[in-house]
C-alpha cells in the first residue's frame, strides 16, 4: 500500500540531544493524523522536518511520492503550515496577511484575492477582513493563523497545536474546520496537548515519547493495546436485606463480565468492550426490585492509554 | 518579490515608532539643533583678508582675459586681495613665510589652475572655493591642481568647512551643518531598520512561514532588503525637502550636486541596512539595545551634534565622520572625490554583507 507520507527511521539531533530517534510512521491521503506526546517528545521537531523547516540527520521522508531532500521545492508547494505561535504581521489587516502568505505560493491578482477571502470565510473571519490582528481576540487570531496556512489550498496541512489558548466557541469552530478540510481531500497532521481534541478529530494517532514511537493506530486500536474493559457504574437504592454476593454470582455468568464491586449505593461492573449488555443489566436490576437512579459508563481513554504506555501523564 | 516589497513598505509606514524615529525625529533635530544651538556653535569666524599672488602662464588670450576679469570681480570684495607674482619661486617662499596666503597659477591649454596653499586651512578652503566658482563660470577650465607643501600641510577639520561663504552665493548657517549631520544620522540608523527586519520576522515566528514557502532563500533575503528601498528613498527625500523648504537649510548649491548627494546617502543607507540585516540574523538579543548606543557614541565623536567635537586622529577614524566630510565636500565645495570614495566603499561593503546575509539565511533552520 502506498501512503501519502512515509517517514522511515527519522533521526534529528540538536548537538548531543537526539530530538527524534529512529521514528517511522505513515499517513494516508485524506486522513487527520494526530501526533500525541508530552512537551519535548519530538512532535514539533518532527513537524519541522516534515515542513522542510529543519534538515535531519538520518532517515527518509517521502511525501506524495517525492523525496523531501531531492524535491524540496515541489514538496513546499504542497504544504500549508499552521504554527503553534500566531505567525502574522500586526501592521497588516486580516486580508493583507492572508494575501501576503498566499502570494508566496505563486497566487496572483484576482485568484490571490479570491483565495484569501475564501480562506477568511472558511475560518469565520469574512467580516473581519480589514481588522488588524492586534485588535482581534485570541480566538480570532488563531483562526487568522489558520487562514494564512490554508489560503493556497495545500494538499497537506500541518497544524501544531492550533487551539492553544482559545475559547470553547473558537475551538469548536477550528475543530469543525479541520474536519471540513479533511472532507475536501486535504491530509492533516495535527498535534495537540488536548487529548479530547485528538480523540475527537483524528482518524489515526501516533504516540511519541522521547523522540520515539510508542504506538500508532486508530483510537480503538490504541486503547485495545492496554485494556479491553470498560466500567459501568449503576446507582441504585439498595434494600436493607440486599445480598451483594448473591447478586454478584448471578451477574458474573454474563458473557464478558470481569468484575463487580459495591461502594455505597453504586455498583461497578467491569465488562469487556465487545460485550455491552446495558439493557439486560437494567432489566435485571428492575426484576430484582433495584431502581436505576443513574448510569455512568467509563470507557478507557487516551489518557489512560498514554499513562499505561509511557508511565507518565501527557502534561 | 513585489508582495514582499509592498509588505515591508506597509509595515514601515504603519509603525508609529518608525515614523517617529526615521522620518520625524531627524527633521525635528535639524530644526532644534540648527536654531537652538546655532548661536552657541557659531559657524562664522573672522578670517581677515586673504592675500593671494597669481601668475598667468597661458598663451590663450581669451583665457587670460577671463582670469583677469574674474580676479577683478572677486577683488571688489575687499576681503580678498589678488596681486600678480613676479615669479613662482619667490611667491611660494612668501606663502611659506605667511607673507601671503596662497599662490595661484593659471597655465596650459586647456587652462589648469594650480594652487599652492599656505598654512591657514580656512583661507585655503576659501581660495579653493573661489577657484571652483571660476571653473563653474568658465567651462574651458578643466581642473584644479593643488599643491600643498608638506611643511605647510595640516589636517582639515569640520570647522573649516562651515565658514560662511557669502561670496559663493550660498549663505551658509548651522542649519546646513545639521541638515547634513542629521542626514548622516538617519542613514546610519538604517542599520537598526535592517537588523529589525529579520529580528522582527524571527520574533513573530513569521520567518518560519517564509522559510517553508516555495521560494529560493536568497531571493527571499534580497526581497526583504529591496523591500526597504522605498522607505529609504522616502526618508532621505523627506529630510532634504523639509529642511530646505521649511527650515531654509541648504545642501549643495546646484541640482546635480544635490542629486549626487542624495545618491551617496541612498547607497550608504542600503549599505547600513545590509550590515543590520546580517546582525539581525546573527544575534539573539535586541539589536537596538546594542546598536543604538554605539551609533550615538560614534556620531558624538564624529561631530554630528556639535562641530566643536573633534579629536584629531580619533574622529577621523569614524566612518560617520568620513561620510559627513564627504557630504560637506560635495555640498559646500562641489567636490566629488570623497563622495566617490564613500560610495565605492559602501557598495563594496554592501555586496559583501548581502552575500554573507544570503548565505546565513540560506543555511538557517526554522525558529523553534
Amino acid at each position: 500500500m502506498s501512503y501519502y507520507i512515509s517517514v522511515q527511521n527519522l533521526v534529528k539531533k540538536y548537538g548531543e540531544l537526539c530530538a527524534v530517534d529512529n521514528l517511522s510512521f505513515s499517513v494516508n491521503k485524506g486522513e487527520i493524523f494526530g501526533l500525541l506526546g508530552p512537551n519535548g517528545a519530538g512532535k514539533s521537531t518532527t513537524l519541522s522536518v516534515l515542513t522542510t523547516l529543519s534538515d535531519f540527520n538520518k532517515g527518509e521522508i517521502i511525501l506524495n511520492g517525492l523525496d523531501i531532500r531531492k524535491d524540496k521545492m515541489e514538496i513546499k508547494q504542497l504544504i500549508g503550515m499552521v504554527p503553534q505561535d500566531i505567525a502574522v504581521y500586526d501592521h497588516l489587516n486580516a486580508l493583507e496577511n492572508v494575501k501576503f502568505f498566499a502570494s508566496l505560493y505563486g497566487l496572483k491578482g484576482r485568484q490571490l484575492t479570491e483565495s484569501a477571502k475564501e480562506a477568511l470565510e472558511f475560518v469565520g473571519l469574512s467580516d473581519k477582513q480589514s481588522i488588524k490582528p492586534k485588535h482581534m481576540s485570541g480566538g480570532m487570531k488563531r483562526r487568522l493563523n489558520i487562514a494564512c496556512g490554508i489560503a493556497h489550498a495545500p494538499q497537506l496541512i500541518v497544524m501544531d497545536e492550533p487551539t492553544v489558548g482559545v475559547d470553547t466557541q473558537s475551538r469548536e469552530h477550528i475543530l469543525n474546520s479541520i474536519k471540513v478540510l479533511r472532507d475536501r481531500g486535504a491530509t492533516v497532521i495535527y498535534t495537540s496537548h488536548y487529548m479530547n481534541e485528538v480523540e475527537e478529530i483524528c482518524d489515526r494517532i501516533a504516540i511519541i515519547d522521547k523522540g520515539q514511537m510508542v504506538a500508532c493506530g486508530t483510537k480503538a486500536e490504541l486503547v485495545s493495546l492496554v485494556t479491553d474493559v470498560q466500567s459501568v457504574y449503576i446507582e441504585t437504592k439498595l434494600p436493607i436485606d440486599f445480598n451483594f454476593e448473591e447478586f454478584k454470582k448471578k451477574q458474573m455468568v454474563m458473557p464478558g463480565m470481569r468484575a463487580l464491586s459495591l461502594k455505597e449505593n453504586i455498583i461497578r461492573m467491569d465488562i469487556t468492550i465487545n460485550h455491552n449488555h446495558l439493557s439486560k443489566m437494567i432489566e435485571q436490576f428492575l426484576s430484582l426490585g433495584l431502581p436505576v437512579i443513574n448510569i455512568n459508563t467509563e470507557v478507557p481513554n487516551l489518557d489512560t492509554m498514554f499513562l499505561t504506555l509511557t508511565g507518565h501523564e501527557l502534561r | 518579490m513585489f508582495h514582499i516589497i509592498m509588505k515591508e513598505t506597509k509595515e514601515f509606514l504603519r509603525e508609529k515608532t518608525n515614523l517617529f524615529f526615521f522620518l520625524m525625529f531627524p527633521v525635528v533635530l535639524v530644526f532644534l539643533l540648527g536654531n537652538l544651538l546655532g548661536s552657541m556653535d557659531n559657524a562664522e569666524e573672522a578670517i581677515g583678508s586673504i592675500k593671494v599672488q597669481y601668475l598667468i602662464e597661458t598663451e590663450n588670450i581669451y583665457h587670460a582675459m577671463a582670469v583677469e576679469g574674474f580676479i577683478s570681480s572677486v577683488e571688489d570684495d575687499e576681503s580678498i586681495i589678488f596681486d600678480k607674482a613676479t615669479d613662482l619661486d619667490s611667491a611660494k617662499n612668501m606663502a611659506a613665510d605667511e607673507a601671503i596666503d596662497a599662490v595661484v597659477v593659471f597655465q596650459g591649454e586647456p587652462l589648469k589652475i594650480q594652487i599652492y596653499e599656505g598654512r591657514n586651512n580656512i583661507k585655503n578652503r576659501t581660495v579653493s572655493a573661489i577657484m571652483n566658482g571660476f571653473i563653474q563660470t568658465n567651462k574651458s577650465m578643466s581642473a584644479i591642481i593643488k599643491t600643498v607643501p608638506d611643511v605647510l600641510s595640516s589636517g582639515i577639520t569640520l570647522q573649516d568647512d562651515m565658514i560662511k561663504q557669502k561670496d559663493l552665493g550660498v549663505n551658509r548657517s548651522m542649519l546646513d551643518y545639521y541638515a547634513v549631520t542629521m542626514m548622516t544620522m538617519i542613514c546610519s540608523m538604517s542599520i537598526i531598520l535592517g537588523s529589525a527586519a529579520f529580528k522582527g520576522e524571527r520574533q513573530n515566528k513569521t520567518v518560519n512561514r517564509l522559510i517553508i514557502a516555495p521560494k529560493n532563500r536568497v531571493t527571499l533575503f534580497l526581497a526583504k532588503i529591496l523591500g526597504m528601498v522605498p522607505q529609504t528613498i522616502l526618508q532621505i527625500v523627506l529630510l532634504m525637502v523639509v529642511s530646505v523648504l521649511f527650515f531654509n537649510a541648504h545642501y549643495a548649491g546646484n541640482i546635480i550636486d544635490n542629486v549626487y548627494l542624495f545618491f551617496m546617502f541612498f547607497i550608504i543607507t542600503l549599505c547600513m541596512i545590509s550590515i543590520g540585516a546580517v546582525i539581525g540574523l546573527l544575534i539573539k538579543g535586541s539589536p537596538v539595545v546594542i546598536l543604538m548606543p554605539f551609533i550615538w557614541i560614534v556620531m558624538f565623536f564624529s561631530g554630528s551634534y556639535s562641530k566643536e567635537v573633534y579629536i584629531k586622529g580619533f574622529s577621523d577614524a569614524m566612518p560617520i565622520y568620513q561620510i559627513q566630510e564627504a557630504a560637506f565636500d560635495l555640498a559646500v565645495f562641489g567636490r566629488y572625490g570623497r563622495a566617490n570614495i564613500v560610495i565605492i566603499t559602501s557598495i563594496i561593503v554592501m555586496f559583501f554583507m548581502l552575500t554573507l546575509g544570503a548565505v546565513i539565511f540560506s543555511r538557517k533552520e526554522g525558529e523553534r
